[in-house]
């Protein structure tokens, strides 16, 4: 069974619809890429699959492992193991990274049956994955990206990525402002997760990312569909033509 | 209006037909009290610092004075033990309950007693500084309560004195007090270069539709630490209406922590005096409203020398259809160079029909000062909200969450820790945040 299904999904903003019946499958322990220009509605696909209000689904489906993922409250899609990695973070001053992911981690074992998890392991848990993104321990006690970089920013979603565990990271535009070291950590970062029942979404608007993080699957999405699906190779081809080629298929 | 509309007031009536107290020192007080509500009466409706305080349930209504001490329920009792370790002295119905205090072993230098126990004979440092400063000719209840109060708290630090060891002061609204008027009353008095914590508290039984009607006066003298907490947790359907001075001297450090979340109608007038160089008075305060309450902190901040420093940060958190007013004044007097003084009011709407009022202002008559206010009314930040859920936290959890956030800078600031963690588990409490996980992040 695929991971992930978006059948003929439709999805407006205020009123205009940038989502015109997109079709997506995603099996497990794949990575895809989604490609495309501005405007094109990549960050309208992200923020629709975990639930943001301000993007009103018209029409269409979302399995996810089976079930009606456009049913469920954000969190519960986060309990079942869907996460985005934000585009731009949001600061949260007064609450401390670790008290809350803390939080977040109990909330998903919970909703599993699980106990609550020690708290040493907790932090144990917590210093090993801000290493493996090279996420300066300060940030830990430090309210959730407050005063962060754009880099720390960033950092701190495959941070939050690498403790929350999900089944499927959805990666928004994550390497946009990172410098090519900050890159490669961030990569590093993902790639250390990749695992034959977990998946990514990586959506980019360069090919850049894709030299570390190597998609199994591109996509082109323009003018709120796919117009095209290929290897890797795809995003090497984008990167020299651009996306002019497309327009038309896309029309 | 009604209560003065006739040629005496009710209140009045009720002062005369009741016996003066036998203490002559208290009895003169009491009629300079009656005499000068009698000679101002309630606030009119053009009268702008009460415009916003909807009186009439005050008005509508006469509360005599509560008779007797009713009987403490058992619940109330066991709240006693809420603040961790403290002395305790407990006034129930505005009466002392030497039963519920706990007075033992008071370092030397500490002096705690009723106003009761000394009769006659009361101490001249007692009845000079009693009702030196609340002024009973600009605020109605505050005359009231000079007009009608019998007992009260008088805490006193000899010179030199640290006392670390927190001092409650609970007043206890009874349902015996339905209907009634309760006069609670404390004086303390921190001699030069002493310290003290202290904490006023007042609890009440929730059907009870009590008027409260407290009048504090706090004197810290030079080089003094003088802790005050403030906890107005009275029961929903009891109003309370009440003045606190705070009176700093030279090179005082005057730091007080408010909190209103009882009572469905709530005034606080917080005067503050600098009065001696290098003084600084820090107060933060939180307020929590829900349902259909109404909350009013009315500060009064007096920079009355030069070189002083006042913080005035007060946080308010509504629900429901409540509503609440933050009113603050800086003052600085001419003269008073290198004025120090910040305030601040947040404000977080949750409740769709809850209304803030927020009004700073400013009067200053010298040139060389430092003054800032801050002002803001706003709703959760729906993408911080959002953020949170898309880790995983619930919605009441996110929302919980980024309200204690909001309240915790102010609760960070309060000294006593036990007045923290009582403050935490009121807000949890309030919030209705049940994941101990969520409430760690105060």
């Amino acid at each position: 069974m695929a991971l992930l299904e978006i059948r003929n999904l439709h999805v407006n903003v205020e009123g205009n619809e940038i989502l015109k019946g997109l079709d997506l499958t995603i099996e497990p322990g794949k990575v895809h890429a989604i490609m495309g220009p501005n405007g094109g509605g990549k960050s309208t696909l992200a923020k629709a699959l975990v639930g943001d209000e301000a993007y009103e689904i018209t029409e269409g489906e979302v399995l996810f492992n089976g079930q009606d993922l456009l049913e469920m409250d954000p969190e519960e899609r986060a309990r079942e193991g869907v996460f985005l990695g934000f585009q731009y973070p949001v600061e949260i001053p007064g609450v401390s990274n670790t008290y809350f992911l803390k939080a977040a981690v109990n909330a998903i074992r919970k909703h599993h049956g699980h106990d609550e998890i020690d708290a040493m392991e907790f932090l144990e848990l917590v210093r090993e994955r801000a290493r493996r993104v090279k996420l300066d321990e300060g940030l830990l006690q430090r309210p959730v990206n407050e005063g962060f970089s754009g880099g720390e920013k960033k950092r701190n979603e495959i941070f939050h990525m690498s403790v929350l565990e999900p089944k499927i990271g959805i990666l928004d535009e994550t390497d946009s402002g990172l410098d090519i070291d900050a890159l490669r950590t961030v990569s590093d970062g993902v790639n250390a997760m990749r695992s034959d029942d977990r998946s990514f979404l990586v959506i980019t608007h360069y090919q850049r990312l894709l030299q570390y993080i190597v998609p199994d699957v591109v996509h082109v999405l323009m003018n709120g569909r796919i117009v095209k699906t290929g290897g890797k190779e795809l995003a090497h081809e984008l990167e020299s033509q651009g996306y002019e080629g497309f327009e038309e298929n896309a029309a | 209006m009604q209560a003065v509309a006739k040629e005496k007031s009710t209140y009045l009536e009720g002062f005369e037909s009741a016996p003066a107290a036998s203490a002559r020192w208290l009895a003169d007080l009491n009629r300079r009290g009656i005499d000068a509500f009698e000679a101002r009466g309630f606030p009119g409706p053009r009268e702008e610092a009460w415009r916003k305080t909807n009186l009439r349930p005050v008005t509508e209504h006469h509360f005599p004075v509560a008779e007797g001490q009713g009987t403490a329920p058992a619940e109330l009792i066991e709240r006693l033990g809420d603040l961790g370790e403290c002395h305790r002295l407990v006034f129930v119905d505005g009466q002392f309950s030497s039963a519920l205090s706990d007075l033992e072993g008071l370092a030397a230098g500490l002096t705690v007693a009723p106003f009761s126990e000394y009769g006659d004979s009361a101490p001249t440092h007692l009845t000079d500084r009693l009702a030196s400063r609340a002024d009973i000719h600009w605020h109605p209840f505050a005359a009231l309560n000079t007009a009608f109060f019998a007992d009260g708290a008088y805490v006193h630090v000899a010179a030199g004195s640290l006392i670390e060891k927190p001092l409650a002061i609970t007043h206890i609204t009874t349902p015996e007090a339905d209907g009634r008027a309760i006069y609670p009353r404390v004086l303390v008095d921190a001699e030069n270069g002493s310290e003290v914590r202290v904490v006023e508290r007042f609890i009440g039984d929730a059907q009870t539709g009590a008027m409260v009607c407290p009048v504090s006066e706090l004197f810290a003298g030079e080089r003094t630490i003088l802790d005050y907490s403030r906890l107005q947790e009275d029961g929903i359907a009891t109003i309370n209406i009440g003045t606190v001075n705070l009176t700093a001297q030279a090179e005082a450090s005057l730091r007080g922590a408010f909190v209103g979340d009882g009572g469905r109608l709530a005034r606080l007038d917080l005067i503050a005096d600098l009065e001696g160089e290098h003084g600084e008075i820090d107060c933060n305060g939180i307020y929590l409203t829900e349902g259909r309450q109404f909350t009013d902190f009315h500060n009064w901040f007096n920079h009355r020398v030069p070189n002083c420093y006042s913080r005035q940060r007060f946080k308010g958190i509504l629900q429901g259809r409540s509503e609440t007013i933050f009113d603050g004044l800086v003052k600085v007097f001419e003269g008073a160079q290198k004025t120090d003084a910040v305030q601040e009011n947040r404000n977080l709407v949750l409740g769709k029909r809850s209304l803030a009022h927020s009004n700073p202002r400013l009067e200053i008559y010298a040139d060389d000062v430092k003054c800032t206010h801050g002002s803001t009314v706003g709703e959760l930040d729906q993408e911080a909200y959002f953020y949170l859920r898309t880790r995983g936290i619930d919605a009441a959890g996110a929302q919980g969450m980024l309200t204690l956030a909001f309240a915790g800078e102010i609760v960070d600031m309060f000294r006593v820790s036990g007045v923290r963690d009582h403050v935490r588990k009121v807000l949890m409490r309030r919030l209705g945040v049940e994941d101990d996980d969520i409430g760690d992040i105060l």
